[in-house]
Formats: structure tokens, sequence, C-alpha cells
């Protein structure tokens, strides 16, 4: 697997870009255009239509077969770590500020542990407890900076 | 000009109570960051930057210039005991570092490595404190069709400058042009690219989003390999370097130097290609190179001096100028506006003082990590074997808890996580993220001066091209991205040399 293409990315990436810079200039053209504000339109038009002949340009070398290889593919167990990380750090913000930062920590870092490969329990509730209990005590006690709230603070 | 007694009183203050602490500890933590493969200066920078909060902006400023300046180093210790670079800047570290530990010299590499690293900081460090003053001062003529010349000057190298393909640095940095976008109107005043949404009209919060794309994203990297991390297990003696074992390399620190500021200086580009310019410039010019890579203290002391040696190059015109020199003076230059200070011209006009403890804390900076560094040689070296399994997720939480207390509020949380994961994706994809931070930077300024410079001109865009000043950096924007690309590619071909054994 090594050495594979980044075909897909490029052109899956390429395609993005075209409606992000059609919406460009869909937007900016209901902007007011006052000679007091100086042209608003000028540079979001500009870099749209050079972010297309990118996009374009990596498109055309991507089905011509001149995209670059990937140097490591990710395959198997790495692509299920990293996605389960993804969604677990999703499911981190979106519920940190219903249940609380400390509940939500041990949580977060349990399940972390568990999917990283660590098996050793003791250790790891030990560190789930720990952590999120010194990162309290440093940044809402020693710095005063407030983190998350939520129903178990 | 420096004002030497403001210097003074500046290095007493770095010296002093709570910033003398913060200066030990960003530079220990400088170190651990920058010798532990895949995580690097800027993520250190960003993930501490929430740390500094509470803290005086001098305090929370030394400390982020020890972590700057020890990550930097701290990349080669890695190289030589695992050939595993801690950060990009110390690829070229590995060509002779790791042959010397094969042959049981891994402390005497070490050693050389972290006085070189100093030597290189040390003259940097000087070099900004003493020019500086004298850039910031000619920066007060500019106006805004100047400080529009100035971001172009950027925008051009960094653009054309990232990874492997110039192609999609330019889609990076169009992106990030887009994303600078987001928000109130500069001059205008209504709504932009908001989607309606209340939390966008200040645009993405910066500090979050750098959180995201520097820190986080490489949370991610690392969960990749999280199983497979390298372990390592070396007795290090000779740690101090002998005196003709330096006085053998003066020329070497000489040449590296020099090429650490010049690169340094030249936006877009820092420690990493200074790093292999100064490594392969030390092998043309030996006496012996075919000794180069088999392990030598000039092939350790070249790259090593020459990227500390672009840190101060990299900071200059970030301080004068607000024109951040790589992707880590970005993140401290956004460190340095949430405490609310705007660098450019005006810094040095407004914060005389804090301007000085700012050049003595890099001058002190560099002092510390050499001491750290060899006095704690055996301890960094063991950090390599951290356990990624507690060490990622501490991470993770670290950019998430940084990135929520910076404004108090959910949203930032969420634009630190999708940028994150965005980050993580171009990493994966060779899409660079450092042009898409910089040109976030550098739009701002680009797009809010340009306008400054029509209304002054009554929308005559020749004001751009008949101002003199204006005209010369352009010229030079030109110039610059022209020969940064001959730069580049002979670097990447004398990477490709020095990977290939002969």
């Amino acid at each position: 697997m090594a050495g594979a293409s980044m075909k897909k990315a490029d052109i899956l990436v390429s395609l993005i870009i075209v409606p992000i810079c059609l919406y460009v200039f869909y937007e900016s053209g209901n902007w007011p255009k006052q000679a007091l504000i100086g042209a608003p339109t000028l540079i979001p038009w500009g870099v749209a239509s050079c972010l297309l002949v990118a996009a374009g340009v990596q498109f055309v070398r991507a089905l011509t077969g001149r995209a670059l290889t990937l140097e490591e593919p990710l395959t198997g167990s790495s692509r299920r770590r990293v996605l389960f990380a993804a969604l677990l750090t999703g499911g981190y913000a979106a519920f940190v500020a219903y249940v609380g930062f400390l509940v939500t920590t041990f949580l977060y870092l349990v399940f972390f542990g568990l999917a990283a490969g660590e098996r050793r329990w003791g250790r790891l509730i030990a560190f789930a407890v720990a952590v999120p209990i010194a990162i309290y005590l440093i940044f809402s006690t020693t710095l005063n900076v407030p983190l998350p709230p939520g129903l178990f603070r | 000009m420096v004002d030497l007694a403001l210097l003074l009183k500046g290095f007493g203050t770095v010296l002093s109570g709570y910033n003398f602490i913060a200066l030990i500890l960003g530079s220990f933590m400088g170190i651990i960051v920058g010798a532990i493969p895949g995580l690097t200066a800027t993520m250190g920078i960003a993930l501490l930057v929430p740390f500094t909060f509470g803290m005086s902006p001098i305090t929370g400023i030394v400390m982020l210039l020890g972590i700057y300046t020890g990550g930097i180093y701290g990349g080669g210790i890695a190289s030589i005991l695992i050939k595993t670079p801690g950060t990009p800047a110390a690829v070229a570290t590995t060509f002779d570092g790791y042959p010397m530990a094969q042959k049981g010299l891994a402390g005497k590499a070490i050693g050389i490595a972290t006085v070189a690293s100093g030597i290189g900081g040390t003259f940097t460090a000087l070099c900004l404190t003493f020019f500086a003053p004298i850039l910031a001062n000619f920066a007060l003529r500019f106006s805004a069709p100047e400080y529009f010349a100035l971001a172009v000057f950027g925008l051009s190298v960094v653009v054309t400058l990232a990874g492997r393909s110039p192609l999609k640095g330019l889609i990076s940095g169009g992106l990030g042009l887009l994303i600078a976008m987001v928000g109130l109107d500069p001059m205008g005043g209504f709504p932009r690219f908001t989607f309606g949404r209340i939390e966008l009209t200040g645009g993405f919060s910066f500090v979050p989003m750098l959180i995201g794309l520097f820190a986080l994203s490489e949370g991610f990297r690392q969960m990749e390999t999280i199983l497979t991390a390298p372990r390592v297990k070396t007795v290090l003696k000779d740690i101090i370097p002998k005196f003709r074992e330096l006085t053998a390399c003066t020329v070497t620190f000489v040449r590296s130097c020099i090429i650490g500021l010049i690169v340094g200086i030249t936006p877009a580009i820092g420690a990493e290609t200074s790093s292999l310019i100064s490594y392969a410039e030390a092998k043309r010019t030996s006496k012996h190179p075919e000794k180069f890579g088999t392990g030598i203290l000039e092939g350790v002391a070249a790259p090593q001096c020459a990227e500390n040696a672009s840190t101060g190059g990299d900071m200059l015109p970030m301080l004068t100028l607000g024109i951040p020199g790589d992707a880590a003076t970005a993140v401290l230059m956004g460190a340095l506006t949430i405490h609310n200070l705007q660098p450019g011209p005006l810094l040095f006009r407004d914060h005389q003082e804090l301007v000085h403890q700012i050049f003595g804390g890099m001058i002190l900076a560099n002092f510390m990590f050499v001491i750290l560094g060899l006095f704690f040689a055996r301890f960094f070296a063991r950090v390599i074997n951290i356990d990624r399994r507690y060490l990622v997720p501490l991470i993770f939480i670290a950019c998430m808890v940084g990135a929520y207390s910076i404004n108090n509020v959910m949203y930032d949380l969420v634009t630190c996580v999708c940028f994150g994961f965005i980050g993580y994706l171009m990493m994966r994809y060779d899409y660079p993220v450092s042009p898409m931070v910089l040109a976030q930077i550098l739009g701002a300024m680009m797009e809010s001066n340009f306008r400054r410079s029509l209304v002054m001109s009554s929308g005559d865009p020749l004001i751009l091209v008949t101002r003199p000043i204006a005209l010369t950096i352009l010229i030079l924007a030109v110039f610059a991205t022209v020969t940064a690309i001959r730069r580049q590619r002979r670097t990447f071909q004398a990477q490709a040399s020095m990977e290939t054994p002969t």
C-alpha cells in the first residue's frame, strides 16, 4: 500500500473548493459598494478566482495521474483509532457544557485510554481521575481561568 | 537604536521572581515537547498559550519564548538517539547525530548539539535586539500602501513555499484568506460569510483555531502510531563538550549563524530549511566531506546551530512589522495579541520597556535551554519513551481546555475541534497548515490596507506602485518569491541526496 495516490483526496478537495468560491461570488455580489469603504468585493473575488484556478489545475492533475503519493497510507486499526478519537472528541465538545468538566473529562480519558490499547485499569482510572483534578486546580484555582460549567462540575 | 539601559533593566525583570520561574518552566517544557517525536515547538506554544492567560504579559511571553527556543533545540535529542527528528527542523541532525549515537557517542552528540543551538540562538537573539528597533523605527513611516505591500510580500512567499506541492500551499493559503474574511467587514461593518450566525460576526477565534490546527491535529496524527512509538535505552556520557571540540567547530558556528539568521528573516521558511542548508554548506566546504554522515561533530553542530539561529530571524519581522516569519512565530503573535500587544512598529514606540524585556527574555531563553539541556540530558533522553497512551489524551484535553478558556464560550471549543480535524486531514493529504494560518494574519492586513489605500487615493490603484517604499517592497516580493523557490528546490535536492546513501 505504500505510495498510494492522493488522487481521490485531491479530486474531492477540488470539488469542495468550487461551491465555496461560487458562494463567495454570490454573497459578495450583495455587499454595499460605496467608494468610502474601498471596493470590498475586489479581494474576495480575486482570492476566489485564484482558488478556482488552483482547484481546476489540481483536478486536472489528479485525473491525469499526476497526484502526489501518500507517504504513509492510513489503514485498518489506525484509521479506526483516529475516527474513534474524532468522534470521542466531538462528543466531549458537545457534552462538556451540560455534564460538566470533571465528569466528562474522566469519561473521555477512560474511553480514550481504552481506544489507545491501555488495559491496565488501575493505572487508567488513576490517570483519568488525576488529570481533570489537576487541570481544575491549575486553571480554576491557581490561574483563575474558568473551565466549562455543567451539572457535575 | 537599542536602549542599553532598558535592555539591562529588561534582563533584571526577566531574571526576577515569577518571570525567571516561567523562563525555566518554559524552556524545560519546550525541550520536552521538542524531544518527543511528532510534537513541535509550534504545537508546544499553541498548547501552552492558555496557561499564560493568568500571568502578566511579560511572564507569559518569557514562558512562550522559552518553549519556542527550547522546542527548536529539543528536536535534536530524538534525532540523535532514535534517528527520528523530534521536530521537522531536526531532520538534518539525524544525518550525523544518529551515527554518533551508534558509535556510543550519544552524550557527546547531545552536548555539541546543545552548545551549537545555544550559540546560534544567542547570536540571532542579539541580532534581533540590535536590528529590530532600527527596522521598527523605519517602519513608522509606513502607511496603508506600504503595509499592503508588506502583506503581499509575506503572502507571496507563504503560498508558494509550503510542503511538497506549491499548488497545495496555494490552496491552503487561499482558504486561509477566505477564512480571514469571515466576520464584520473591516471598513463597512456589514457581516460577511457569517450565515446569520452571531458567533461568526467576530470571525473565527484565532487562538482556538491555532490550537486546533497545530496541536489537536497532531494529536489525531499521533493516534495513528500510538502503539508503535519508538523506545530507546541509551547510556549518555561525556555530555559537556571539550573546549578543543568547540574551537574545531568555530567556522561551522559562524557560517551556520549567518545562514540561520538570513533564512529566518525570509518569510515562511525557518528552522527546517536553515538546518538543511547549513548541513549541506558544512559538507560542501569541508576538507573531509566524505566523513559527513558517518558521525562527526560538525555534522551535528551545523544544523543545530542554524535551526536555533533562525529563531531570532523569524521573530524580527513578526515583532517589527507584524509579519510572522513562520508558523511558530504566527502562534507567538496570536499569544501577544491575547495579552493586548499588537506586534508592529507601534509596539516599539508605545511599549519600549516591554520590548526590551522581550529581547532580554529571548537572549536568556537561549542560555536557559543550554543549561537545562546539558544538566538534564539524561532526563530528556528518557522523555522520548513517554507512554503515548497517556500523552495523547493529555494533549487533547489540554487543547480543548485551552481553547475554551480564552473567551469562556463553547463556540471556541467547537472551533478548536473542527479545525483540529481539518488540520489533521490537511496534514494527512499533504496540504500544509502553515500557509492557511499565515494567510489569515496577512490576509486581514492585506485587505484592510488595500482598501485604505484605495480610499486614500479616491479609488486610484496606482497609489500602490507610485510610493517608493511600497514599490520597493513589491519588487522585493517578486524577487524573494523567485529566490525562495529556487532555494527551496535546492534544499529538497540536498535533502534527497542526503537521504540516499552513496
